[in-house]
């Protein structure tokens, strides 16, 4: 998973049958300036499947990839970000930290 | 499968019940050099015991993740397959430095 | 998962069997504009999606990638990594919304 922090929400006009009543938080990318990176000028946003009621400014886990659709097997869903937890707490420890070169 | 040193952990209370009991580590995946960001940090899942400032060995199969814990259903894609004791790829670097 | 504009198509008259009926938009990624975060922005960058749904050019829509593209009773057997699961009705951000589809939203 990725650390991400959702920002809004997305909805849909028309969608595949698949994701009717689907919750979708958009997020962007949160962890390399967590330890200690620059943050991107122009991140990516992503769109992520929620059903755990992530609010606007919740740090959460994404899985991408495959993964991503997994919780929802047999049944088969084109997702590929899924959010598997809301962070409370992210610690990171400053000395190790700055052992990374950017 | 990728190096990655140890930077921190992460706890969540509203999970993926597969997440449950789970320990959440912050792992930064390494360059060749053995200190150069290769990507985002990811949270990888350890049943090991790693702890912050160890070089782990990650995988980002989550087939294995499921086989290996019985894990049906699990959107847990990157784990810890091993700590390294003293990082063998590291110590050809130092030594083609040398040269 | 990621927004896209959709900006145009692609008619390609030679290809492979299973891709036969199957229509093909090429969708470029938005991101949000830093310096006005209540503007969407383009990244530059283009992709190739199967439609299922009909969205045509001018459309914002919601595209999966990757193998997750074929988790779809349409799409689990054709040979491709990109799709569009949704035509996209609203964007809110930071509680501002700052996209709502309108009927004359399509430039087609």
């Amino acid at each position: 998973m990725k650390i991400h922090r959702t920002i809004g929400h997305v909805t849909l006009n028309r969608a595949h049958p698949s994701y009717q009543g689907a919750r979708l938080v958009l997020a962007e990318p949160l962890g390399t300036e967590m330890v200690g990176g620059l943050s991107e000028s122009e991140p990516e946003l992503i769109a992520v499947w929620d059903d755990l009621g992530a609010g606007p400014g919740s740090v959460i886990a994404v899985s991408d990839g495959a993964e991503a659709a997994q919780p929802f097997r047999p049944e088969l869903k084109a997702v590929d970000a899924y959010c598997s937890a809301i962070l409370d707490f992210v610690h990171i420890d400053e000395k190790v930290k700055q052992r990374i070169r950017w | 499968m990728q190096i990655a040193l140890v930077v921190g952990h992460a706890t969540a209370t509203v999970k993926h019940p597969t997440l449950e009991g789970q320990k959440l580590l912050v792992a930064q995946p390494l360059m060749r050099d053995g200190c150069s960001a290769d990507g985002p940090p990811l949270l990888v899942v350890d049943r090991l015991g790693a702890g912050i400032g160890d070089q782990i060995v990650i995988t980002s199969d989550g087939r294995a993740v499921r086989e290996l814990f019985g894990l049906e259903n699990s959107p847990i894609r990157w784990t810890v397959l091993g700590m390294a004791d003293r990082p063998d790829w590291q110590r050809t670097n130092e030594l083609s430095k040398d040269e | 998962m990621f927004v896209a504009k959709v900006t145009g198509s692609v008619v390609a008259t030679q290809k492979v069997a299973t891709m036969r009926g199957h229509k093909l938009l090429v969708v470029e990624p938005y991101r949000l504009d830093q310096q006005n975060r209540r503007q969407l922005t383009t990244t530059g960058r283009t992709f190739v999606a199967v439609d299922t749904l009909g969205a045509g050019i001018g459309d914002f829509v919601l595209i999966v990638q990757g193998s997750s593209a074929r988790f779809t009773p349409e799409t689990q057997q054709l040979p491709i990594d990109c799709v569009v699961i949704g035509i996209v009705d609203s964007v809110s951000v930071d509680k501002h919304a700052i996209y709502h589809r309108t009927g004359d939203s399509r430039e087609e």
